[in-house]
């Protein structure tokens, strides 16, 4: 390798911290990404699902024939045929935890509205689901229970008849005493709050295509999720083959927000097809299929009670979850609500507290993890109850918070619940959000408002989150990520993370710091992921942990890969790799003034003209990264609402986001997830409900009828930041994912409770539908 | 759902009941009927398309007239299911005469369910009148002829 003559090397300006646009964006804009519907292979089948109309019923009878020989139908397989396919898997492995055998297709029961029953495959979808309307089922309805409240009052009809009270488990557990906690209290108050029943709606929906190669008896999934080595792994158990006969592929994921966090009875049944019947099959889930049967998220009563000081000090918090969990358990369901009980104390230093938790099976789709996945539902319950508190106590909602706020030296601070808060200084965005604002004048504004009759409100919400998940222990399947990165001859890099980004913009985060850490431009790093053939094994993007815990992998194999480097240049210029410096892509010895670049370095790595002693040929790294411990972002948001009197219209003046969420890598990207999170959270604050009809009837099952926010909806989002780094990983990230979706729909909340205050409304449960809210105004202005 | 209603026909209330039993006449009003088979007394099978807001789709399923009190009134059970849901119901259709001919009330519950009941109870009343006015409609031109 050739050395060079130092010429004054220009200040590199590094690639981490700076704004930089979507690497990914101008495929996703210019409609030439590929999602699992542009999958076409030759000779395709299409896959088309009957499912029951029935909430709770028995089959009687189940006559295909008439199916089989419709026009372009291939086959048709019931719950009879898949009989030898695993059950659907549930990961929670809580004690006493009942799980209801979950099988690809109904066998001889349907438990809620959309089960699937069969699945005709024929020459293309429309002829597949023409087929579906000859399959003849008798049904012999039983009665449905959708409501997890009635779904435990005693009399109940039995989702499943060998559970007759439909508890699927309870937790109890006690931190501290909370009893004389509560009995010493000067003030206690308390909240029935519910956190309902909502539906993901990712713009793409579900879809699977298989194909089973007979020669080599390989089988290769293409599915939208977020966890393609997981899903291999689970599909090769549920169909009996080598985990190393199948391949999973993610391509483009038009959104996921947990609900593709899962393995669903489809991607097994799509494979059993293509094996059975030696084609490529296709299927791809409509919109009020979706609807119906992919994972609900939230859909929790909570029972909360908070005990405090005459002067606010917080001193215990007692909660009953009712989580509703629908008739199955999918991947993580049951585990949803014991991350609630975890997150109970939100950002506030207390230790007494109690926590109960119900988990009930109803005739309706399995819930599951959906962005945040428990901690929006505690943090709900959280800022709630504070601000309930408060107005008992007549604080300022500011006030009750930062009193109760653990000291910024206080960090690793131990939660009430046993987590140990990374760090943090919760005061910060808190003052940052106010001075935004300018709370003082907000509220001068807001009395005269008052006087006006003007119904304004002003809501806060100081919340903190669990991120970065997460140490092995403490997950179902392991809480790693893995990344190894190459380094090509032509000095190009390559990055192939285990995590499997789809939409949270890593193929940008993770080229930055590969393009600080040799000194090139973003368009020589090409990141991959998705593909179980490509990357080496992985856990996948939820949880807020795509870059704290997969991000951490790419800097660790970075790492060591630039260690490599230096021994190959320092071989080349003739000193030890301590007596080389590095920047811009340039291998520098003072001792010697020489200079090799890092493409020379990659040549020299794989031609191997002189190899320096000790070192093997390649540039290629791999790195598992095991976190010590959760990362916990927090922040403060604020919101000012006016609510029209006469129409109950919530309008949304300012919406402030400040989060903390460590280091950031690309301010743009922790920009786009808070808006997002924020959109969604305002979906559910003000729009979207799930509901089922007394039959188990899913009522809200389509766009028309479940509201979802529109554009027009969406204030602006002024976003600001403060950054306490993490010291839970070397990269100081901590996580932003679901950031907005927890800070926010407490203190919309918050702030339509406030702006009804003065009519004596102490709380709304969501979604604060205009119809409600003026409904409540009528009420408490007869009253 | 409840369901309930009236309607006028051009006929003196026998021809009006006799009409109203007529399996030709039934089959040919009803929207979407593809067809309407006896199965025996006072018993049909039918197959109907049903399209409510985006969705369509095929129901298959059983009329059954019950409570005959000719010509003042009878019951009509219904159920049908297909791959959209199901249709469960029962109604009292009663015949009087008025100026014009027979006034036919009609009194029921209708439950829906499955995939066809996402669209709303909104759209599904809306839906389920405008399908018994097309009903009566047809059966009123029927008459005219």
């Amino acid at each position: 390798m050739a050395t060079t003559t130092p010429t004054t090397p220009t200040k590199v300006q590094l690639k981490v911290g700076q704004r930089l646009r979507r690497q990914e964006d101008p495929r996703l804009i210019t409609g030439t990404a590929t999602y699992v519907d542009d999958i076409k292979k030759p000779g395709t089948l299409y896959a088309a699902i009957l499912r029951s109309p029935h909430a709770a019923a028995r089959i009687q009878a189940l006559r295909t024939e008439a199916a089989a020989q419709a026009p372009g139908v291939h086959a048709v397989f019931t719950g009879a045929d898949v009989e030898g396919v695993g059950p659907v898997p549930c990961a929670a492995a809580l004690p006493g935890l009942r799980v209801p055998k979950h099988t690809i297709l109904a066998t001889n029961r349907v438990y809620y509205v959309g089960h699937p029953v069969a699945v005709v495959v024929a020459s293309d979808r429309y002829l597949a689901a023409d087929a579906l309307d000859l399959i003849e089922v008798d049904y012999d309805p039983t009665t449905a229970v959708a409501d997890p409240e009635k779904a435990l009052a005693a009399g109940a009809p039995a989702v499943h008849p060998e559970w007759p009270d439909n508890i699927a488990f309870t937790q109890n557990t006690v931190y501290g005493d909370p009893n004389k906690a509560f009995a010493a209290a000067d003030v206690v108050v308390k909240q029935r709050i519910v956190s309902q029943r909502l539906i993901p709606t990712a713009m793409e929906t579900r879809g699977v295509v298989a194909e089973w190669s007979p020669g080599d008896k390989q089988l290769t999934i293409y599915s939208s999720t977020q966890i393609p080595h997981l899903l291999r792994t689970q599909l090769a158990i549920m169909l009996g083959l080598p985990e190393n006969h199948l391949r999973v592929i993610t391509p483009e994921v038009g959104g996921g927000f947990g609900s593709k966090l899962n393995v669903y009875a489809e991607e097994a049944l799509v494979g059993f097809v293509s094996m059975r019947v030696n084609k490529p099959i296709k299927w791809i889930e409509g919109r009020r299929e979706a609807f119906q049967v992919t994972i609900h998220g939230r859909g929790h009563v909570d029972y909360v009670e908070m005990a405090a000081k005459k002067d606010g000090t917080i001193t215990g918090m007692k909660i009953k979850i009712i989580q509703d969990l629908g008739a199955y358990h999918q991947l993580l369901g049951p585990l949803i609500p014991t991350l609630s009980v975890l997150m109970l104390p939100g950002l506030y230093n207390f230790h007494d507290a109690e926590a109960n938790v119900f988990g009930v099976f109803t005739n309706a789709a399995p819930t599951d993890a959906y962005r945040g996945a428990g901690r929006p539902e505690a943090t709900h319950c959280v800022e709630r109850i504070v601000d309930i508190l408060a107005a008992k106590l007549k604080m300022d909602p500011t006030e009750i918070r930062r009193k109760n706020f653990p000291a910024k030296d206080a960090f690793p601070f131990t939660t009430a619940t046993g987590l140990a808060y990374d760090s943090g200084d919760y005061a910060k965005p808190l003052d940052k959000a106010m001075q935004i604002v300018d709370y003082r004048a907000l509220r001068a504004r807001q009395a005269e408002a008052r006087k006006q009759g003007r119904l304004m409100g002003v809501g806060i919400s100081t919340y903190g989150e669990i991120c970065a998940f997460g140490p092995s222990p403490a997950t179902p399947a392991g809480g790693w990520e893995s990344a190894t990165v190459k380094v090509e001859p032509t000095g190009k890099v390559t990055v192939m993370t285990g995590a499997s980004p789809h939409g949270q913009g890593q193929e940008t985060s993770f080229a930055q710091l590969a393009a600080d850490a040799f000194g090139v431009p973003m368009d020589d790093v090409v990141v991959l992921h998705g593909d179980t053939a490509v990357v080496q094994y992985g856990i996948g993007t939820f949880g807020s942990r795509g870059t704290a815990v997969g991000g951490t992998a790419v800097h660790l194999a970075l790492q060591d890969l630039r260690a490599k480097c230096t021994k190959f240049a320092a071989h080349a210029m003739g000193v030890s790799p301590d007596e080389v410096s590095f920047e811009g892509g340039i291998f520098t010895s003072p001792k010697t003034a020489k200079t090799v670049t890092f493409q020379e370095v990659a040549l020299e790595a794989y031609v191997c003209r002189n190899l320096p002693p000790g070192v093997e040929p390649g540039l290629l790294v791999t790195r598992f990264f095991e976190p010590s411990n959760f990362a916990f972002p927090f922040g403060a948001h604020i919101a000012v609402v006016e609510v029209d009197r006469d129409t109950g219209e919530i309008r949304i003046e300012r919406y402030v986001a400040v989060d903390d969420c460590g280091k950031v890598i690309n301010p743009l990207l922790v920009d786009g997830q808070v808006h997002g999170g924020v959109a969604q959270a305002l979906g559910q604050a003000i729009f979207e409900e799930a509901v089922y009809d007394e039959y188990g009837n899913l009522v809200t099952g389509e766009l028309m009828t479940y509201a979802i926010p529109k554009a027009h909806h969406v204030p602006e989002i002024e976003t600001e930041r403060t950054e306490t780094p993490s010291p839970v990983n070397p990269l100081g990230v901590k996580g932003v994912g679901e950031a907005g979706t927890i800070g926010c729909s407490p203190a919309l909340v918050n702030a339509v409770v406030d702006a009804l205050a003065p009519l004596g409304v102490t709380h709304i449960d969501m979604p604060m539908t205009p119809q409600k809210v003026w409904r409540l105004i009528q009420e408490r202005s007869q009253a | 759902m409840k369901v309930r209603g009236e309607q006028t026909l051009p006929l003196e209330p026998t021809a009006a009941w006799e009409l109203l039993l007529n399996t030709d006449a039934l089959a040919q009003a009803i929207p979407g009927c593809e067809g309407l088979v006896p199965l025996g007394p006072d018993e049909y099978q039918m197959k109907m398309k049903i399209a409510v807001a985006s969705i369509q789709g095929l129901f298959a399923g059983k009329v059954r007239i019950a409570d005959r009190n000719p010509p003042n009134s009878y019951r009509l059970h219904i159920e049908g299911q297909g791959k959209l849901g199901f249709v469960r119901g029962s109604g009292l259709l009663s015949f009087s005469p008025d100026a014009t001919g027979t006034r036919i009330t009609y009194e029921g519950e209708v439950q829906v369910g499955g995939l066809i009941a996402s669209v709303g109870e909104r759209m599904l009343d809306v839906t389920t009148k405008m399908m018994i006015g097309h009903f009566f409609n047809n059966l009123a031109q029927q008459a005219h002829h």
